[in-house]
Parts: C-alpha cells; sequence; structure tokens
C-alpha cells in the first residue's frame, strides 16, 4: 500500500492519471456524437422510406382505389422486414396489415407518433403463433382521399438496438483504453522512479562519503541522461575542489611548518649557554624576520582566501585603473631602475572599473614584483617591464609583459595554484603565493587571467568583462 | 643649535610634547598588554591599562589622555563602540586601533568609527610607536602651516617647491608629498608602510625595498652635496627628517 503511495506521489502516475481522464472524456464525447449522428442518419432514411411507401399508396389510391390499395398493403405487410402496415376505415375497422390495433387517436390525427405496438395479428394469413411480437415503431398516419385511414411505419427496434450495441462497444472499450493506460502510466512511472531513485542513491552514496560514486548514464540520452550528465560533471568539479583543498591543506601544513621549525631551532639556539650575546641577538633577529614571512604568507593566504569567497559588494567601488597601473609603475620604477630593468607604460588614460583599489594594486604588484625577481638571471642588460592598461570591446585589459626567462607552456595554468613554485625558483625568497592571489583578485572580479609568451619572456593578460 | 625644553619653534616643541605623552591602553590579552605597557613606558610614556570595554571606557571618559590604544575585539564592549562613544561626546582625543581584522573594509570601518589610525596584529612595536608619536603631532596645529622647515630646507606646500640654503631643488610630484609627510612630521620616525600609506595609498606590506629605493633617491636631491645629513634610516624602524 505504501509503495502504491509513493507511486501515486510521483509526478509520472499523476500526469498519466491526468491524460487518461482526459483521453477518456474525449473518447466518451467522440462516440457519444458519432452514436447520435448514426441514430439520426438512420431516422431519416426510415422516414424518407416511409413517405415514398405513403406516395406510392396514395398514387394507387387515385388509379386503382380501395382494392388496389388493400392488395398492396396486404403485398407490403407480407413481406419480411421492419415495416409496418395498417389501412383502415373512416370508423378505424382494419381493412389491411400487419398490426393488430391502433389507438384510435393516430388513425384520426394524421401526423408522425411513436409508439408500441403489437404486430402479427394480422388481418389475413399468418399465424399467430410465430408473430405474437411487440415491438417499438416510427408511424405515419394520413387519411386517403378516398376516406380510408392508412399508417405506415417501420420497426425502429433495430435502431436502438444499434445505439446500445455503439455504446456497450464503446464503455467496453473506454474500460479497456483505462485499464491499458493504467498499466501503461504504471510501467512508466516505475522506470521513472527506477531512473529517479538511482539518481537520489548515488547522491546518497556521496553524501556518506563516497565521492568517486557517479550516476549511471545509459545511452538513451534523455531528460535523465541530461540531468545525470550535468551532475555528474559537477561531482568532478566538487571531486576537484576537494582533491585542491587537501592539496592546499598539505601544503600550507608544509610551509607553514618549515619556517615554524627554523623559528623554533633558532630560538633554541639562543637558549643555549654557549651562546654569546651577538649571537643571541643575531637569533632573535633572525627569529624577527622569520615570523614576519610567517605573517605575511599567513595574510596572503588569507587575502586568497577573502578573495576567492567573494568580498561584499560595498568593497568594491568606480575607481581610475589607469591612474592605479599608473602608480604601480611609478612606485617600482626605481627599483626596477636599480636592478637594471625599465619598466614602460601603455596606459589609456581615463578607463575606469568597478574594482576593489587594494586588491588590483597588490596583484600588479605581485606581478610586476615577479618580473623584477626573474628579469636580471635571464639577461643583464636591457630588461623592460611593460604595464599597459586598455579597453578591448566590452573588456578592460590590463597587461603586464616582460622579457625575461618567460615560463613553459606546461607550467602556466600550474603556477596560479597555491604554494606552486618551479623548480627554478626553489631557491628564491617567495611564498609561491603571488600568482594565486592575483588569480583570486581576478576571479572576484569576475575576469580572467591568462600567460602568454610574450617571446621572449611572459606577458599576463587580465580581462575583466564591463557589464 | 638650540636645546630641548627653550623656546624654539617645531621639532624640538613637538618631541617634549611626544616623549611625555599619557597613554590610555585598552586590550584584553593580559601578556600583550603587560608588553605594550612595558615599551612604552620605556619610551617614555605613561601608560594607563584597562582590560574591558567598559572600564576602558569610563577610564577614557574619566581622565584626561593624550592618546588611546584601543583593541577592536574587547569583552562587554567593543572597541569601535568606544572611539564611537567618546567622539560622540565630543572627545577628540587621537585613537590607534589595533585589529587582527585586517581587510579594507576593516580598515574603513575602524576610521569611520572615528579612529585616526588602524594597526592589524601582528605588528612590530616600533611600527607602533611612530604611529602613535606621529598621531600626537596630528593634533598639534602646525600641521596647517603653509611653510615647512628643516634646518636649512624648506618646503613651501602653496607654491609646491623646495629650497636648501637657498637652492632650489627639483623634486617630481611624488617626491614631493614624501618629502612633505617626512617633514610634517619632522623629528618622528615614520615607517615604511605609514610612508607607503600616506604617500601612495596602498596598505599592503612591500615586500621589496621600493620604499627604501624612493627614500635614496630624495636623499641624493636633499642631502648630497650639504655639509649636514637631514634625511636619517632609523634601523629596524624607518625614517626621520631632523636636524
Amino acid at each position: 500500500m505504501n509503495r502504491f503511495f509513493a507511486l501515486w506521489r510521483t509526478t509520472t502516475v499523476r500526469l498519466t492519471a491526468v491524460f487518461i481522464a482526459i483521453f477518456t472524456v474525449f473518447a466518451v464525447a467522440l462516440l457519444a456524437y458519432l452514436a447520435f449522428q448514426t441514430s439520426v442518419q438512420i431516422q431519416r432514411q426510415q422516414l424518407g422510406a416511409i413517405d415514398r411507401e405513403i406516395q406510392q399508396i396514395l398514387l394507387l389510391d387515385m388509379r386503382g382505389g380501395v382494392r388496389a390499395v388493400a392488395f398492396a398493403i396486404d403485398r407490403l405487410a407480407d413481406r419480411p422486414g421492419p415495416g409496418i402496415y395498417y389501412l383502415a376505415d373512416a370508423s378505424g375497422a382494419a381493412l389491411a396489415g400487419n398490426v393488430s390495433v391502433f389507438p384510435g387517436v393516430v388513425l384520426a390525427q394524421p401526423g408522425q407518433y411513436e409508439l408500441t405496438y403489437e404486430r402479427g395479428l394480422e388481418i389475413y394469413g399468418g399465424t399467430e403463433d410465430d408473430a405474437l411480437t411487440t415491438g417499438i415503431a416510427v408511424v405515419r398516419s394520413i387519411e386517403l382521399p378516398s376516406g380510408l385511414r392508412l399508417v405506415v411505419g417501420r420497426d425502429i427496434g433495430e435502431r436502438q438496438d444499434f445505439t446500445g450495441i455503439v455504446f456497450n462497444t464503446f464503455l467496453w472499450g473506454a474500460l479497456a483504453i483505462a485499464l491499458l493506460s493504467v498499466v501503461a502510466g504504471g510501467v512508466t512511472a516505475r522506470r521513472v522512479l527506477r531512473r529517479i531513485d538511482a539518481i537520489t542513491g548515488t547522491s546518497q552514496k556521496i553524501m556518506s562519503g563516497n565521492l568517486s560514486e557517479r550516476v549511471p548514464v545509459t545511452d538513451r540520452n534523455d531528460e535523465f541522461d541530461a540531468v545525470a550528465t550535468s551532475q555528474n560533471a559537477m561531482l568532478d568539479r566538487i571531486e576537484q575542489l576537494m582533491a585542491g583543498l587537501k592539496e592546499v591543506t598539505d601544503n600550507v601544513a608544509h610551509d607553514l611548518k618549515t619556517p615554524l621549525t627554523r623559528l623554533r631551532n633558532r630560538a633554541e639556539a639562543a637558549l643555549r649557554d654557549s651562546a654569546g650575546d651577538a649571537e643571541r641577538r643575531a637569533a632573535l633577529e633572525a627569529t624577527i624576520a622569520e615570523s614576519d614571512q610567517l605573517i605575511r604568507t599567513f595574510n596572503a593566504l588569507l587575502l586568497i582566501a577573502r578573495a576567492e569567497a567573494g568580498t561584499p559588494s560595498g568593497a568594491l567601488a568606480e575607481i581610475d585603473i589607469s591612474e592605479v597601473v599608473s602608480d604601480v609603475a611609478e612606485l617600482y620604477a626605481p627599483v626596477a631602475e636599480d636592478a637594471g630593468i625599465t619598466i614602460k607604460v601603455a596606459v589609456e588614460p581615463g578607463i575606469t572599473m568597478n574594482a576593489n583599489r587594494e586588491l588590483i594594486g597588490q596583484a600588479l604588484v605581485n606581478l610586476v614584483e615577479n618580473a623584477i625577481k626573474y628579469l636580471p638571471e635571464a639577461r643583464t642588460d636591457g630588461g623592460e617591464i611593460t604595464l599597459a592598461v586598455r579597453r578591448e570591446g566590452d573588456d578592460d585589459v590590463i597587461e603586464v609583459a616582460d622579457n625575461g626567462p618567460g615560463i613553459p607552456e606546461a607550467d602556466r595554468d600550474r603556477v596560479f595554484e597555491r604554494f606552486t613554485r618551479l623548480e627554478t625558483s626553489r631557491t628564491e625568497p617567495g611564498s609561491g603565493l603571488g600568482l594565486s592571489l592575483v588569480a583570486a583578485v581576478v576571479r572576484l572580479h569576475n575576469g580572467t587571467v591568462q600567460l602568454e609568451d610574450n617571446a621572449p619572456g611572459v606577458r599576463a593578460v587580465l580581462r575583466f568583462p564591463q557589464r | 643649535m638650540n636645546g630641548p625644553g627653550v623656546t624654539s619653534p617645531g621639532p624640538l616643541f613637538i618631541r617634549d610634547r611626544g616623549w611625555g605623552m599619557k597613554i590610555l591602553l585598552i586590550e584584553d590579552d593580559r601578556e600583550a598588554a603587560n608588553y605594550l605597557t612595558q615599551a612604552l613606558e620605556e619610551a617614555g610614556h605613561t601608560t594607563h591599562h584597562a582590560s574591558d570595554g567598559d572600564t576602558g571606557y569610563a577610564m577614557a571618559t574619566g581622565m584626561d589622555y593624550d592618546m588611546l590604544i584601543v583593541d577592536r575585539m574587547l569583552p562587554r564592549r567593543d572597541g569601535l563602540s568606544i572611539v564611537e562613544g567618546l567622539r560622540g561626546a565630543g572627545d577628540q582625543t587621537p585613537v590607534l586601533i589595533l585589529s587582527a581584522l585586517g581587510e579594507v573594509d576593516d580598515r574603513v570601518r575602524g576610521l569611520r568609527a572615528g579612529g585616526d589610525d588602524y594597526l592589524v596584529k601582528p605588528y612590530a612595536f616600533s611600527e607602533l610607536l611612530a604611529r602613535i608619536e606621529v598621531l600626537a603631532r596630528r593634533s598639534n596645529p602646525a600641521e596647517a602651516d603653509t611653510r615647512l622647515q628643516v634646518g636649512d630646507l624648506i618646503l613651501d606646500r602653496l607654491s609646491r617647491k623646495v629650497e636648501r640654503g637657498g637652492e632650489t631643488i627639483v623634486l617630481q610630484p611624488r617626491e614631493f608629498r614624501l618629502l612633505e609627510y617626512l617633514m610634517k612630521n619632522a623629528g618622528r620616525v615614520v615607517t615604511r608602510t605609514m610612508l607607503l600609506e600616506n604617500v601612495w595609498d596602498y596598505h599592503f606590506d612591500p615586500q621589496t625595498n621600493v620604499i627604501d629605493v624612493h627614500m635614496s633617491r630624495l636623499r641624493g636631491k636633499i642631502d648630497k652635496g650639504y655639509a649636514s645629513q637631514l634625511l636619517h634610516t632609523v634601523r629596524g624602524a624607518g625614517y626621520v627628517i631632523r636636524e
């Protein structure tokens, strides 16, 4: 019973029920119309036949008189079939026909009647046994010019039988249709339920911890497969994020524990009895430097996390990014110059964007600092960093390009991940978070960041679509 | 030239005032408070301490302090609410807000509440000291001077001209702002982050020596070739301009 209610609650079953109801109503209406029309048609034909016979008898009455009429009626009455005939004199006494008696009113008042009659008590010939039947008939009664009364009619039992047959056929048919629909609906619903159960079952397995579970996809390519495919894609993404999170946690553990260990070692060394004052002082200074670096890493991680979570829109304001880029170029020009690097600026003036100035500035600083860090090892002179801002169609584009060592194509996506440090740079100071912050800031501003080959060097392209 | 304590205008007068500040520290972390109190006393400032918001507010309204250092998250009464309360009552004592929350938004909220400066934990004591001494200077009318002078170096804020010993020194606009900020706070140590904040309006921690390079260029323009050095580097803290 529960199973039945569960089935009833499904959309498929309800839809099927509604369709059965609608279909049945239409079928009933159609069949009823058909039966009615057929019945009307048959009646029209019968009345036509009655009229034609009356016309013939009227002709006969004019030419041949009473005898001929009585003779013809007898002949007609003897024919087997639905015909009903009755000829009476002006007083109502029967002269010929195949009907025993008619109500006086029918004979007295010409017109059309529908009535029950007794058949078989023929006046001339025939046996009483085989003809004692009653029936229902439609009749027309007229007065012949000779003063005789004539009733011609047709038994309509057949017509009513026909309607009955149609009605019965329809009833059974409708029942069969309803039954088949219920069965078909049930089967469909069960199939749908099975597919849905498969999806919910997978979800439950995933919720209980098995993230690698996937919803089965059939080769039918139906809407369920569409749902399953998109759900699987979502699961892939979640699994990927979880893996990323785990990697980050591992990296955080490694990248924070290593300097913490160094910090502790230094403090221990300073406490050693053999350490002199100068050594102690040096150890303490190194401890402070180390903790500052730790704080920086920590701040960068927090900033990335905040940027990735998306800061409230209140933190965004319409800012002049041309100015921000020029400011950063100006801030770093002296440092770059000391390292033998020229900072070039190709800024279209007055480009504004809804952005967080601090974060955009920080991202640019990270890119410029990266370039300054790696340029000198690639070239001893002619190092160049180009900062550019321009509007490209609907996009605001910020570019930071250098002519340094470049980044191998295979590593270009990887460098945006947290704590990624290319082997070549392992020896350099740094947290491996600079580019991750850039990526997070760009994402926060609904933009994209891409590293392109600057031949030689690398070009970071930050693209922000304008609404 | 002039000894301390005499009627010399400018830096020396401020220095005297700065050394003698009476500070209220409202901070609930006992260890941090002890360390700060001790360090501030060593730097010559009388320091009172309150360990919760209610007590802190009562002390701030009941006594006359030169400087308030308020932790943002406090038991009983939030640091921002203390500052708002004081400002609402017309108290204009300079306030430095300490906070573990370092986002731009948090900073803006702190300054909007009436804080004069905002320092993110963890911080170096030298940074805190430099900031409160500059804050104390801020309430001094010298802030509005159109002509700043340190020794024979003169900066005119209206004509935007700089000269030393009668010779004009040509500075880039940013160098002018740098020097202006240093001279406004002559005799006071300013840190690299303070320079980045006040001259470039960025609040991040400069990782490379960007500020140092700017300072050495400025020094090249104002000190090079002159007998006395005005711009000094304070090891482990920042820079100071003084005679």
